[in-house]
């Protein structure tokens, strides 16, 4: 098709005057109607969120039921959903359960922000240095092997059941996976990107802070993420050492007082933080980072 | 009918052999070329002929096993700034917005920032983006990313510019926009280029020269002086296309291409 005859088409129809009728002659086309299960097809928000919401009120419904139908002493050992709800407030209200979750958050955060200071950059390192990484690699990958929960009697001889040994143990359960996906987010920045800066003149070292960490620095942060759900994980295995204080604490408690609401209540209340750090974590990245949510 | 040939050669590599996996594969076997100064040099040759290689040994990304590429004199050990880069896929730092990625190589030339900022913008305008200096590669087409790229490495001003299949991702229409662009922007950096292709129109319409590699162990088979073009850049593709000799060249190289390949199923 040679240029011209473009150009001919369109001198033929200078305006667009005659579309209206034009799309009146074609031929009425009929889509096949929506089908709900399309292969990746996309999902409006309002319907999202209704499904959202109809997968979490079927849960909540569930439990009920399960609650309803149990014998009353049973009921006693499977509170429903407002008792737990109920539960919780009362903990908040009366028992003053904020300091006890703000411990439980120092706990975790500090405890991951350590683990975050070494592990990057022991990551990062051994993702770009392939003698870092045979010099630590095995050892990294054999400490992700060893559960975490049987370094307790360990830690509690070390530093007695105290806040230390609870940061370390919730230190020591993330910290080796953290360094094994934060290798592999170094090692996935491209080659080419490596390449274009030492045919630039980039020396090593720029290489390393100007390229190589920008460009593994979204897929750390998922990293991270995803790693402090674990920490959170950990956090009633940590508590239960000496427990005092924290959500953890409280939750054993109330199990040697058979209080099952509160100890629900205070699983509930670590999925609610767990989705608060989600999403907290989603929008630092996606602050620091505006450029990497381009397509 | 006179005409300039650009004698000093820029750089030389001499008697080059590359070999893989502990001496088993030849890549390279004894490939000596001269890169004279503003002359566009394409590399062409079926797949798995070393073009590649041998470009990246210019470059300094890779060590030849035996032989020597100069640099005005000086032996080639490691990659730099004077010998530019453009890579096949796309090194626009996603990190950085169009403008900061040009200023960048700058930056690690030690460029002035009021300067970088100046230089950064010329050569934004001259790959056409001026309109989205600053805004982020992640949202560009390909053509797009690339042309940062281009930007970025000639904004460092290198007297070598080497391209590594550098339009081979692009859609037919985008290559050809990219072409032409190349062509514009030779007219007016005078540099020496080389270029790695397996597209014979796209090594007919871009260089002087057309050194042709033949497959395993990778040598030159054939190294051509464009005669029809005298030197001579065409800013219209067709144009090209209607010269006299053109089509001989084409076809010329084609049975060469043919014979390489049917050489390397034997």
């Amino acid at each position: 098709m040679s240029a011209s005859t473009v150009q001919d088409a369109d001198l033929e129809h200078p305006t667009d005057t005659r579309a209206g009728s034009e799309l009146d002659e074609s031929p009425l086309y009929v889509a096949p109607r929506a089908r709900m299960f399309e292969f990746r097809s996309r999902l409006s928000t309002t319907r999202a969120t209704v499904l959202a919401a109809a997968g979490l009120g079927t849960f909540f419904l569930i439990w009920q039921l399960g609650h309803s139908f149990s014998s009353a002493v049973n009921q006693k050992f499977f509170p429903s959903p407002i008792q737990v709800l109920t539960a919780l407030y009362t903990l908040f209200a009366t028992n003053n359960f904020l300091a006890d979750v703000l411990k439980s958050c120092y706990r975790v955060f500090v405890s991951f922000a350590l683990a975050s200071l070494v592990a990057v950059p022991v990551g990062l390192l051994m993702g770009s240095f392939k003698p870092v990484r045979a010099l630590l690699g095995p050892l990294v990958s054999a400490w992700r092997y060893l559960p975490a929960a049987s370094f307790i009697p360990l830690l509690l001889v070390w530093f007695g059941p105290n806040d230390v040994s609870k940061l370390a143990l919730l230190f020591l359960g993330v910290i080796f996976f953290l360094i094994a996906l934060v290798v592999d987010n170094t090692e996935a920045v491209p080659n080419e990107f490596v390449e274009a800066g030492l045919t630039m003149g980039a020396s090593r070292r720029k290489t390393l802070t100007d390229i190589i960490i920008p460009a593994a620095a979204p897929a750390i942060m998922d990293s991270l993420r995803n790693m402090i759900a674990v920490s959170w994980t950990y956090l009633v295995i940590a508590e239960i050492v000496g427990a005092q204080d924290g959500i953890g604490a409280v939750m054993m408690r109330a199990g040697r007082f058979l209080k099952v609401d509160i100890i629900m209540a205070g699983i509930l209340m670590i999925g609610i933080l767990g989705v608060f750090t989600d999403i907290l974590f989603r929008t630092v990245t996606r602050l620091s980072m505006p450029w990497a949510f381009k397509r | 009918m006179q005409m300039v040939k650009p004698a000093v050669p820029v750089i030389q590599a001499s008697r080059i052999y590359k070999q893989f996996g502990n001496g088993t594969i030849t890549a390279l076997r004894d490939v000596s070329i001269d890169l004279r100064e503003n002359e566009f040099t394409a590399f062409v040759g079926p797949s798995g002929c070393g073009k590649t290689t041998m470009l990246r040994i210019i470059a300094g990304l890779e060590h030849p096993t035996r032989g020597r590429v100069t640099m005005n004199g000086t032996t080639v050990t490691g990659p730099g700034p004077e010998r530019g880069m453009l890579f096949q896929a796309y090194t626009s730092f996603p990190w950085l917005t169009a403008r900061r990625n040009v200023e960048y190589g700058m930056k690690l030339l030690g460029v002035p920032k009021a300067e970088r900022e100046a230089r950064a913008m010329e050569f934004l305008r001259l790959v056409r983006l001026e309109k989205v200096a600053d805004k982020y590669p992640g949202g560009f087409s390909g053509g797009m990313k690339q042309r940062v790229a281009l930007a970025r490495t000639l904004a460092q001003n290198p007297s070598v510019l080497l391209m590594d299949e550098p339009f081979g991702a692009l859609d037919a229409q985008v290559r050809w926009e990219m072409q032409e662009l190349m062509i514009e922007l030779m007219e007016r950096e005078r540099k020496t280029v080389v270029a790695v292709t397996h597209d014979i129109e796209e090594a007919i319409y871009l260089a002087d020269r057309i050194v042709f590699f033949s497959a395993q162990p990778g040598r030159v088979k054939a190294d051509i002086q464009i005669e029809f073009k005298r030197g001579r850049r065409f800013p219209k593709k067709e144009d090209l296309l209607a010269q006299p000799g053109y089509s001989e060249l084409e076809r010329h190289l084609f049975a060469m291409m043919r014979e390489e390949i049917r050489a390397a199923a034997a």
